[in-house]
């Protein structure tokens, strides 16, 4: 029994202040995916959001139930509590590698048959435009809707791998900056900054490969079966870079659409919008975000 | 409910039974009594916060302390009191709402799973955060004790540190009248906790069933983010109506729980819900007690101590408890999360073997 990507779907914005925040996109990501999908959000078991930047960097709760809540995800007002139906949410942080975390635990989660039907959801806005510092990822929400098949491979293996020694490359925090002009104690803002050295790309993409090559080692996969390689570390040109070190083709690389190169979290199902996943037999699967931190799947669809 | 276990402590796709190896936690020496903290409100508010919540003192962060040292020192204190070592550990999961790192500056990337895994010396733990308010750490468990009873891993640990007194003290600028949606934020306390995950020798007792749901149509009622009025986080609460809710939809969901379990309320020994204020625990199991017809033996209430430490509440109880050598080993615990979402889990498990890693073997 494997788990399957049963379907994926973004959603983007264009134009900002009307556009829509990151818990929106999310939104409207999840119900296309589901209706691609053909299921009812009802069926839902399990919702992860794995977005780092949110709409006012909400801390409490867990987006995830937010989003739960706006695409109506349970409860069934016609089944009582306690009767064995409900939908659990939750958020997780993993920088880039948050979408494909995500699928790792809603794989665990379908292998023991604790939940049916998953789906990871993704997105990042910046939260204050004009305000923020460093904030160059573009506004895009992803989602990928999972469950188990018998007949099916899917998910056959994960690797997961942490490089702190290049933890100071990607940085983003919140800090309090103080109004000078008004010279009052608590004048001032909290602001978002991000901070990505030049270097990240490189290292990245060096710490991606090595990855790659020790899930690929340990399944005994000769790389050149590889007929799909969908990549992310948030710079542009990261999949095909790392397509080459790895001996890839360059058309075998999922590529995402225009002013999508850098998408953060959300990178996985922008990648795979522009590809046949069923068309294709082994799909390497590779994250790379602050950490630095490495996510790799093996699919075989 | 999403449910893992059951009655044979191994059902529904089990192999193996997971139980909790070690606990540890870390509460700051400094201590601020409700009486201090409502001394330092701006207005007049005349709340008796003391007489409302139970709440004596809370304990809070001196010079040098934050999220992720609380963190740090709670996995520490975990570790010291297992077998193992922390490069034995496959999967080390952080869920600090709270992210300070550096004094108030909060962390999103990396993760503080990152810099907690090289400072534990965890080189083969896969590592990430994990964030759903106060259910944040029985959120981990849930994920671990999936995984561990699969037999996908065989040891994982979920730590939170939650630096969020400055929560209360944003708040104390603000709140005017017991109505204030900033209430339960003077409430808070900052703690860090850890609990080690491991799977159990065969035939051992261990974790009996987890189970989690999340009251979505709820999800608004506690909003955190971002203060506006200086360092750290605002949050916004309507205690009342999430207290409310929260009451009505335990008894159908601990009851589904419970069978799953194939166990009666009163086959509990001690219940540790998440610990808000004396109050309104007693309150509120008072009367699903009533709903249920039976009621647990002891319910554990540290919140006069240490305040609502967020995340970590539970494990800051189940470390005092066993530090205190209030368990006998056939104790079974039941962990209840009831945090904004509104997020409702519960986890039952026999003490067993922690019992004599705290100086206590009755």
């Amino acid at each position: 029994m494997g788990t399957i990507i049963e379907a994926s779907a973004t959603a983007t914005a264009h134009s900002r202040p009307f556009a829509p925040g990151a818990r929106k996109l999310a939104d409207a990501a999840a119900r296309l995916c589901l209706e691609r999908a053909d299921r009812t959000v009802d069926e839902l078991d399990l919702l992860i959001n794995a977005g780092v930047y949110h709409d006012k960097l909400l801390q409490e709760p867990a987006l995830a139930s937010l989003i739960q809540e706006d695409i109506g995800a349970n409860p069934d007002p016609d089944r009582p509590l306690g009767a064995g139906h409900g939908t659990f949410s939750f958020d997780i942080s993993n920088g880039a590698c948050g979408l494909l975390t995500g699928i790792h635990l809603v794989d665990g989660m379908l292998a023991s048959g604790t939940v049916e039907l998953g789906i990871v959801v993704a997105s990042d806005i910046d939260p204050e435009p004009g305000v923020s510092e460093g904030f160059g990822f573009p506004s895009v929400g992803g989602a990928v809707l999972l469950s188990a098949d018998d007949s099916r491979a899917g998910f056959t293996a994960f690797q997961f791998a942490t490089f702190p020694e290049y933890a100071e490359l990607f940085g983003s925090y919140v800090d309090w900056h103080q109004d000078a002009r008004r010279g009052l104690t608590h004048h001032g803002r909290n602001i978002l900054t991000v901070e990505i050295a030049e270097s990240y790309a490189a290292q990245a993409l060096e710490c991606a490969e090595s990855t790659a090559r020790e899930l690929a080692g340990a399944q005994a996969l000769d790389l050149g079966q590889v007929d799909l390689v969908v990549a992310n570390a948030s710079v542009p040109g990261f999949a095909d870079g790392l397509a080459r070190r790895l001996g890839v083709s360059a058309e075998r690389v999922a590529s995402p659409a225009d002013g999508l190169a850098t998408a953060h979290t959300a990178a996985p199902a922008v990648a795979l919008e522009s590809v046949q996943l069923a068309s294709s037999r082994t799909v390497l699967f590779v994250s790379a975000g602050a950490g630095i931190t490495v996510a790799a799947a093996l699919y075989r669809a | 409910m999403a449910l893992e276990g059951g009655a044979d402590g191994s059902a529904d796709g089990g192999s193996y039974t997971s139980r909790f190896a070690a606990v540890g936690a870390l509460v700051p020496e400094r201590r601020v009594s409700s009486d201090e903290l409502m001394g330092s409100t701006k207005h007049r508010t005349h709340i008796e916060l003391e007489r409302l919540t139970g709440i004596h003192e809370r304990h809070v962060v001196g010079e040098g302390e934050d999220s992720y040292t609380l963190a740090l020192g709670a996995a520490r204190d975990a570790l010291a009191h297992w077998d193992g070592a922390a490069e034995d550990l496959d999967v080390l999961i952080v869920t600090s709402i709270s992210r300070h790192v550096g004094g108030l500056r909060l962390q999103l990337e990396p993760t503080l799973s990152v810099s907690l895994k090289e400072a534990l010396g965890a080189r083969r733990a896969m590592s990430f955060d994990l964030t759903n308010a106060c259910a944040g750490m029985l959120t981990g468990v849930f994920i671990l004790n999936d995984l561990i009873r699969q037999g996908r891993i065989r040891r994982g640990m979920v730590v939170s540190g939650e630096y969020i007194s400055q929560l209360g003290i944003n708040a104390a600028r603000q709140v005017r009248t017991v109505m204030s949606k900033q209430l339960a934020s003077l409430t808070l306390g900052d703690a860090g906790a850890a609990a080690i995950l491991e799977r159990a020798p065969e035939g051992a007792p261990g974790i009996e069933v987890t189970g989690f749901t999340t009251l979505s149509e709820h999800s608004r009622l506690c909003l955190a983010f971002p203060a506006k009025i200086g360092r750290g986080e605002s949050m916004y609460t309507d205690a009342r109506a999430i207290h409310k809710i929260s009451i009505e939809a335990l008894p159908p969901l601990l009851r589904e729980a419970l069978d799953q379990a194939g166990l009666e309320f009163d086959e509990i020994d001690y219940l540790i819900p998440h610990q808000t204020s004396a109050r309104a625990i007693k309150k509120g199991l008072k009367d699903v007690s009533a709903s249920l017809g039976v009621a647990p033996k002891h319910v554990v209430v540290t919140v006069d101590e240490f305040g609502n430490t967020a995340s970590t509440t539970h494990f800051v109880a189940l470390r005092k408890y066993l530090s205190d050598g209030r368990f006998a080993k056939d104790d079974r615990v039941l962990l209840l999360a009831l945090a904004s979402g509104i997020e409702v889990g519960v986890v039952i498990f026999k003490v067993d073997q922690l019992v004599g890693r705290y100086g206590h073997d009755h």
